[in-house]
């Protein structure tokens, strides 16, 4: 079958030593980076010159790395696994020794990954996810990349036996180029950054202050500041020309994100199923099983409409959050979409029949909205009243935006699937969930929405929710007892 | 032979003419408890804290200010939970489960039994006094999809644990 014999127990590659030193070292740093920035800004302060060359100092830290390394070592000489006809067995620990086993059947999926040292060096590591539970994560830190591939293989090879033949049938179905991740960065939401941003500079805004009183700017604003008019508009042009930057910063931010993350991005498929590669620093690879395949979510806005750019994003059942948040493929065309939509959700699209939710949406949307207005109010009372004019624009777009929520609200239920569309002003999105995927449903209703007579439907997968927000009790329940005999009635298996 | 022929809505089974079953009223008993220990610990912080700190900060001019607000909310917190009581209701169908609970935002979650992944009956130390059971029943669903039945009477929840149990057997 491969090259490779994985029925004896065997280590991984002898490189795995520098990975287990790396790892050990980054945790190290990591654990102890507030303790040695303590002790650093403290000798910095303190006009002492210590001598760092005396055998005091030398001795501990040669015998540090010593101990490193020899634990690296160790770790590497005791760390062992094999595949047996059903299970893969991994015995690693130096001082604790553990032995895991998990069956080839309880497998869900087998990530290869390479971070910076590992693509410095040549290997790739190789985890493996189990059903369930969350606790069992299984690495090997350091393999050569063919050998890691067909230890994919092998233990994924119980899954359909016929995977071998379909081997060759794998193609590139999607590849984005660099420029076409630059236009996606463009037109991101860069409101999602900003205020990453901004929490960033409230949080470090101590030492930036500090910063900033060294570059000696405060001084020429405090002395602007004698609060008369003109010193208040200087004030004020500071102010703005600090969103300013942070704007600019966060369209960078979100631009390089968009660019590293999704480097090179390749979609192969394989019979149903996909498999995702990408990355710059940290390269994944992650396969979309379809029979795993929970909710699916088609993404746009209107920026990326106009250039005809399109992001679908998978949830798969039993995966971490960290992966869901990975898993999207951003670059399609309306081509590309469709193809993908029809291949897991044959003949969803075009919607049968599209429904609104109540306009108590309409209601809430307001007055969501009226909490930053009263905020930026608050702020106001002080100024003077010129600069109440900033509410018209800010009325006005949270006008669009309630008036936009509720446009793109709607939702569409066939003997197949749940279709529910939103979004708000900028973005649009459709979410899609098959049926038999559910696992349970939920009305909840909260007095506000009791005394109108509205219930919102909450239909839990194995991975995400998907919600039909403020629709009539009567309908509400209607499609409750739908969506129930359908599952009841079925029987379909959900995985 | 393949068909696929139009469901009548209206003929489906509903789950508005379910008749729901109340949890036992004991359960209440519980339930305050739990709200006088956890406010009783929160005051009973506080006043050891008043000890410890002197009066230099203005903590003792607002002392009392924070132990009223904690008294009111102890209260109106029980009295949500007095009207939610009458809402904490359960009923099994031969294919589903329901629980539903909540007064302020009310929830009624329907797991098919055919989703079912594992059971559960866990009893809390005051639970067991009285002779009341937790019944859990988990689904695959990541968030939310659970149905926890608090306040069961040990001889129901046995009951329903086996029952449920020997329909999961059976799927098999």
């Amino acid at each position: 079958m491969t090259a490779f014999n994985f029925e004896t127990p065997s280590r991984q590659s002898a490189k795995g030593i520098i990975v287990n030193l790396g790892v050990s070292t980054y945790r190290f740093i990591r654990g102890t980076i507030i303790i040695i920035g303590a002790f650093f800004i403290q000798y910095i302060r303190s006009d002492k010159v210590y001598d760092f060359t005396t055998p005091k100092v030398i001795i501990p830290a040669i015998g540090f790395i010593v101990f490193m390394i020899v634990l690296s070592i160790l770790r590497y000489r005791n760390f062992k696994f094999h595949v047996t006809t059903e299970h893969f067995v991994l015995k690693q620990g130096v001082f604790n020794k553990e032995e895991i086993s998990v069956a080839k059947s309880k497998i869900q999926n087998v990530l290869i990954k390479q971070n910076v040292l590992q693509q410095i060096i040549n290997v790739v590591s190789l985890a493996i996810e189990t059903a369930g539970d969350e606790k069992t994560e299984i690495e090997i830190t350091a393999l050569p990349r063919e050998k890691a591939n067909a230890l994919k293989e092998t233990l994924l090879s119980h899954q359909n036996i016929e995977r071998q033949e379909i081997e060759i049938e794998t193609e590139v179905f999607f590849k984005a180029s660099t420029k076409l991740l630059v236009l996606e960065g463009i037109t991101e939401n860069h409101l999602k950054s900003f205020v990453v941003i901004f929490a960033f500079i409230v949080g470090t805004y101590r030492d930036l202050k500090d910063f900033i009183e060294n570059l000696n700017i405060s001084n020429q604003i405090k002395s602007n500041f004698n609060l008369d008019d003109e010193s208040l508009m200087s004030l004020l042009l500071f102010n703005v020309s600090i969103v300013i930057v942070i704007l600019i910063l966060a369209f960078l931010y979100s631009l390089t994100k968009t660019v590293i993350q999704n480097f090179n991005l390749v979609v192969k498929q394989k019979k149903d199923d996909l498999e995702i590669s990408k990355g710059l620093f940290n390269k994944i690879n992650i396969g979309l099983i379809a029979s795993r395949l929970q909710t699916t979510t088609l993404t746009t806005n209107r920026f990326k409409r106009a250039l005809g750019l399109y992001q679908l994003k998978f949830t798969q059942a039993m995966m971490n959050k960290k992966q869901q948040l990975k898993f999207n493929i951003i670059g399609l065309n309306k081509i590309k979409v469709d193809e993908l939509l029809e291949r897991f959700y044959p003949k969803a699209l075009p919607l049968v029949e599209n429904h609104k939710p109540n306009s108590y949406i309409i209601y809430r949307v307001i007055i969501i909205s009226l909490i930053p207005l009263l905020i930026i109010n608050g702020f106001l009372i002080f100024a003077p009243p010129y600069l109440y004019l900033i509410n018209v624009p800010i009325v006005a777009l949270l006008a669009y935006n309630t008036y936009f929520t509720y446009k793109k609200l709607y939702y569409s239920i066939d003997d197949k699937y749940v279709v529910v569309g939103g979004g708000a002003l900028i973005n649009t999105t459709t979410s899609f969930l098959e049926i038999s995927k559910i696992q349970a449903v939920t009305l909840t209703q909260s007095i506000f929405q009791r005394r109108r007579g509205l219930a919102t439907v909450e239909m839990h997968s194995a991975s995400k929710d998907l919600n039909i927000p403020h629709i009539d009790m009567t309908t509400a329940l209607n499609i409750k007892n739908y969506l129930l005999y359908k599952i009841e009635s079925e029987d379909k298996d959900w995985m | 032979m393949f068909t696929n022929s139009q469901i009548d809505i209206t003929t489906l089974p509903k789950l508005e003419d379910l008749k729901l079953e109340p949890i036992s009223p004991k359960y209440f008993t519980i339930i305050i408890i739990n709200v006088l220990v956890t406010y009783l610990s929160f005051i009973g912080a506080l006043v050891v804290l008043k000890y410890f700190i002197e009066d230099d900060d203005g903590f003792h001019s607002v002392f009392w200010y924070i132990i009223v607000v904690l008294i009111l909310a102890s209260i109106s917190q029980m009295i949500i939970y007095k009207l939610g009581f009458k809402k904490r209701k359960y009923a099994l169908r031969e294919k589903d489960i329901i629980y539903s609970s909540g007064y302020i935002v009310n929830n009624t979650t329907t797991l098919p039994l055919n989703r079912i992944q594992h059971l559960e009956i866990t009893r809390s130390f005051m639970a067991r006094r009285l002779g009341l059971a937790t019944l859990k029943i988990y689904s695959a669903g990541e968030s939310g999809g659970d149905i926890a039945i608090k306040g069961l009477p040990n001889a129901i929840a046995e009951k329903q644990y086996a029952h449920l149990t020997s329909v999961l057997n059976d799927r098999v």
